[in-house]
């Protein structure tokens, strides 16, 4: 059957077409990788109809042969793929996407050094003359200032540690999470909420809700000298060291440093108030800077106003429903308000707004309604169709189903007798049952 | 289509490795990787290469019977419908039948005066 030769025939003319063409795309400054994809893409399409064995398929023999191995080659994956929920939490989503936690988590690390860096990036000259005289200006950076003071206290520490364990980290999450929104912007988000989950479920071991509590105060203020100094110390032990001049000026500052601070962390822990059941002492919080953990408390995506001006989140229904109503004001916005439409259309589109929250009321609790936004695509589709007909779709349909029996040939002969024909053909292509058969003569005996 | 010394038909477009060349190729042109007229350059190419490939590399031969429903001869290019049709493959002497199969066909003999 000459069926078998289409296989190498095809893939002649295919390797012949792409190595033909290559110049082509250099002189067009195409990459090659466009070329290697057309050729992929078009030996992917020719497997697909199925009308022949190619050469590029995978035999079916061979097929039953990686499936039998596939099970044996797949293990290292499900360990990092498919971890339990318990060792997922230990774990991070750092250790499961390599290159942010290779961008981000070495910031809260090497803070010490990389201090200087946000100093050099993100100071002006103003904020550091003024500090001293200004403590109750508002900061946009706190860290900064404080570590102009470094000098002064820094050779009282001998022993560097640049990783302390204690409220440091938080400061170290906060300056990371300014860092990434002051590079990144918008795009660092889910890392700068990963910071912030860290730091919220840290304050959980400090007294809530009392963010101007003169001991925190001091925490705070300890641990900015000594992240200054690089140190790692008792708190007690390093604020005596401090010469007292030097710490009324840095205390007056700090105390409004740290209150700024605080206020942001009452903020973050009010969002993340769920978050702190988890337990936060885990060190592997702070470092994950690519988003929540899969098993976090968050089940919402947008928040809300309450009645007493405190955020509410907003449940999946709600949601639903501010998703439905714009697009149905934008649906009714395209066809001009209903106007140009016939009266049908236009009262079943008008009813759409009013309709749609009662019946995607609270019984709905299993997610979005799909048909809804079937049925409004639908509708829109509706609208403009007055001029299509969808049996023509139909005919189309039938032809794509099946490829239709056709032959491509050159002639080189065709005689009539009476109602008889004869000719003869050659170089031709031809498709017949789903099948693909080239030639490179035949002849044809028919009668009219 | 005359600016090279031969010039070739491009009904092989319409066949299926054709059709999935220009599938491919308007996938490429919908991502905006390539430009159009770089996809037809690929196509002319594809027309010259299928032509020649046919003509070299294929030795099969065929030959088919049943009645013909519809001629047409336009633009020296002769188009069959034709019903109840038995194809015989030479290698294998498998036979094939259609209840249609269209038939389109261009001259061997002068194809660059197109």
């Amino acid at each position: 059957m000459s069926n078998a030769a289409v296989g190498a025939v095809y893939e002649h003319i295919i390797n012949e077409v792409i190595s033909a063409v290559r110049i082509d795309f250099e002189e067009a400054g195409v990459d090659e990788a466009a070329l290697d994809e057309l050729k992929k893409n078009w030996q992917r399409k020719l497997s697909a109809l199925n009308i022949a064995q190619f050469p590029w398929d995978p035999k079916p023999e061979a097929a039953n042969v990686v499936q039998q191995h596939a099970p044996v080659a797949i293990p290292n994956t499900p360990q990092n793929v498919a971890a339990p929920p318990q060792q997922h939490a230990s774990y991070t989503q750092a250790t499961l996407s390599p290159p942010q936690h290779h961008q981000q988590t070495p910031q809260p690390l090497t803070l010490p050094g990389g201090n200087v860096q946000q100093q050099q990036q993100g100071t002006n000259g103003v904020h550091i003359k003024t500090e001293p005289g200004v403590p109750q200006q508002p900061k946009q950076d706190p860290p900064q200032p404080i570590i102009k003071q470094e000098p002064g206290t820094a050779p009282q520490n001998p022993n560097a540690h640049p990783a302390y364990p204690g409220p440091a980290r938080g400061m170290a999450a906060q300056r990371a999470a300014q860092a990434l929104e002051s590079q990144y912007g918008a795009r660092a988000a889910a890392s700068i909420s990963a910071i912030h989950h860290g730091m919220g479920s840290q304050m959980n071991n400090n007294p809530a809700g009392q963010p101007v509590q003169p001991h925190q105060q001091q925490q705070q203020q300890m641990y900015h000298q000594q992240q200054g100094q690089h140190a790692q110390r008792p708190p007690q032990q390093g604020q005596q060291q401090i010469p007292q001049q030097q710490l009324n000026a840095q205390q007056q500052y700090r105390q409004g440093v740290a209150a700024q601070m605080m206020q942001q962390r009452m903020q973050q822990q009010q969002h993340q108030h769920q978050q702190q059941a988890n337990g936060g002492q885990n060190a592997l919080h702070a470092a994950q800077t690519d988003g929540p953990t899969d098993d976090s408390a968050f089940d919402a995506v947008l928040m809300q106003r309450g009645p007493d001006g405190k955020p509410v989140n907003m449940g999946r229904v709600e949601i639903d429903n501010i998703l439905h109503s714009q697009l149905a004001a934008r649906a009714k916005q395209m066809e001009g308000g209903g106007l140009m439409l016939p009266l049908k259309e236009a009262t079943k589109t008008r009813n759409l707004p009013s309709k749609r929250p009662k019946e995607t009321g609270a019984s709905q609790v299993d997610g979005p309604d799909d048909d809804d936004l079937k049925d409004e695509e639908v509708d829109e589709d509706a609208i403009n169709s007055d001029l299509d007909d969808p049996e023509d779709e139909n005919i189309v349909d039938e032809d794509d189903d099946e490829l239709p029996h056709m032959m491509l040939c050159m002639y080189d002969k065709v005689q009539r007798v009476k109602n008889k024909w004869k000719c003869t053909l050659k170089d031709g292509v031809l498709t017949v049952n789903g099948r693909e058969y080239v030639f490179h003569k035949a002849t044809g005996e028919y009668e009219w | 289509m005359a600016n090279n010394a031969t010039t070739y038909y491009d009904l092989y477009r319409h066949s299926s490795i054709g059709q999935m060349l220009t599938d491919a190729l308007d996938d490429l042109i919908g991502e905006e990787r390539i430009d159009p007229q770089l996809a037809m350059k690929v196509l002319t190419q594809f027309d010259r290469v299928i032509t020649e490939v046919l003509n070299e590399k294929v030795k099969a031969r065929l030959s088919f019977k049943g009645s013909l429903d519809t001629y047409r001869f336009c633009d020296e290019v002769w188009t069959f419908m034709i019903k109840n049709v038995t194809f015989k493959l030479d290698n294998g002497g498998t036979s094939v039948t259609a209840d249609k199969v269209k038939i389109v066909s261009c001259s061997a003999k002068k194809p660059d005066d197109k």
